[in-house]
């Protein structure tokens, strides 16, 4: 019998070690219970899962990985990890975190004590309005956002409705600023439809590929 | 085995009009296939039908079965993709 499948650990999320090891109750993927592994100065939150595919279209799966990561966000800043990585034993957990030490070292300066958080402004069904003034709410978030955030990130314009597709990378002090400007300009510009999501861990501006296979290894 | 092909008698210089329509054409068709067969396509679709059930313009019994379509079409393109099927092979050797 393979032991291999029943010794997986799947990484959540990677915050800075504390003294002794920590638990975050039994919310893992099968109700297993989520904890923290001591590497030097960072600790990877772990929980004792099945080494298997992880797929993107299991919301169920997502859901899990998502509350994870928001229960240790309330308490630490975390390095993200891509979903999905599940190690087949605590050894090549520990073996990743060699390798990507250093580039660890420098992602947490980052991300510490910062969240992402995300805009998307979308034109209305059917529009057939002015589309300099689509121009000119898009231009005038984007400015003003990003004076308030630390970093930015445009992201992929995915629909031809998707006027903006925003992350923003906030100090933890500034959420609420950065907040308000958002409600301010979103009853400026209430023809347009606006989605203000977070605060997520910051995906989009820590990338560590580590033993990975295509998109895999911790990101 | 050697094999006398159009990529050959190309990179020798000479070009046979009826080889080259062939060729023009084979470049054509798979042009096609990577459009319609394109999985970051079908991931923005994806992305694009959550949107729209996040904004409240779709339900969530469209929501669901958009997904699921896509999901499977998002499967099909990575094996496509997988497979590789513009690279010729000599069955002949």
């Amino acid at each position: 019998m393979n032991t291999d499948n029943q010794n997986g650990k799947y990484v959540y999320c990677i915050v800075k070690a504390q003294d002794e090891q920590e638990s975050f109750g039994n919310i893992g993927f099968q109700g297993k219970e989520v904890y923290t592994i001591k590497y030097k100065e960072f600790s990877p939150v772990v929980s004792d899962a099945i080494f298997k595919k992880y797929d993107i279209g299991d919301e169920e799966d997502i859901k899990t990985h998502t509350l994870v990561v928001n229960e240790v966000m309330k308490k630490y800043s975390v390095i993200p990890v891509a979903y999905g990585m599940v190690f087949k034993n605590k050894k090549l957990v520990e073996i990743s975190m060699r390798s990507g030490h250093k580039a660890m070292r420098k992602a947490i300066k980052i991300v510490d004590n910062k969240v992402e958080l995300g805009v998307k402004i979308i034109l209305p069904k059917d529009f057939d309005g002015d589309m300099q003034k689509a121009e000119q709410c898009k231009s005038e978030f984007s400015k003003s956002l990003k004076q308030i955030a630390f970093d930015s990130k445009d992201l992929n314009l995915f629909s031809k409705r998707l006027i903006m597709n925003g992350s923003f990378l906030v100090e933890k002090d500034k959420i609420e600023a950065f907040s308000d400007e958002v409600e301010r300009l979103t009853t400026k510009y209430d023809s347009f439809k606006v989605s203000y999501s977070g605060p997520w861990s910051p995906y989009n501006f820590v990338d560590i590929h580590i033993l990975s296979q295509q998109r895999g290894g911790f990101r | 085995m050697l094999l006398i092909d159009d990529l050959i008698l190309r990179a020798l210089g000479i070009t046979i009009p009826g080889l080259d329509l062939i060729y023009t054409l084979e470049i054509i068709k798979n042009l096609a296939y990577k459009e319609l067969y394109n999985p970051e396509k079908v991931k923005s679709r994806i992305k694009e039908n959550q949107m729209l059930y996040e904004f409240g313009e779709i339900s969530r019994g469209e929501f669901e079965e958009t997904k699921s379509s896509l999901m499977e079409q998002l499967k099909f393109t990575e094996r496509f993709e997988e497979m590789n099927l513009s690279v010729r092979s000599d069955i002949f050797s």
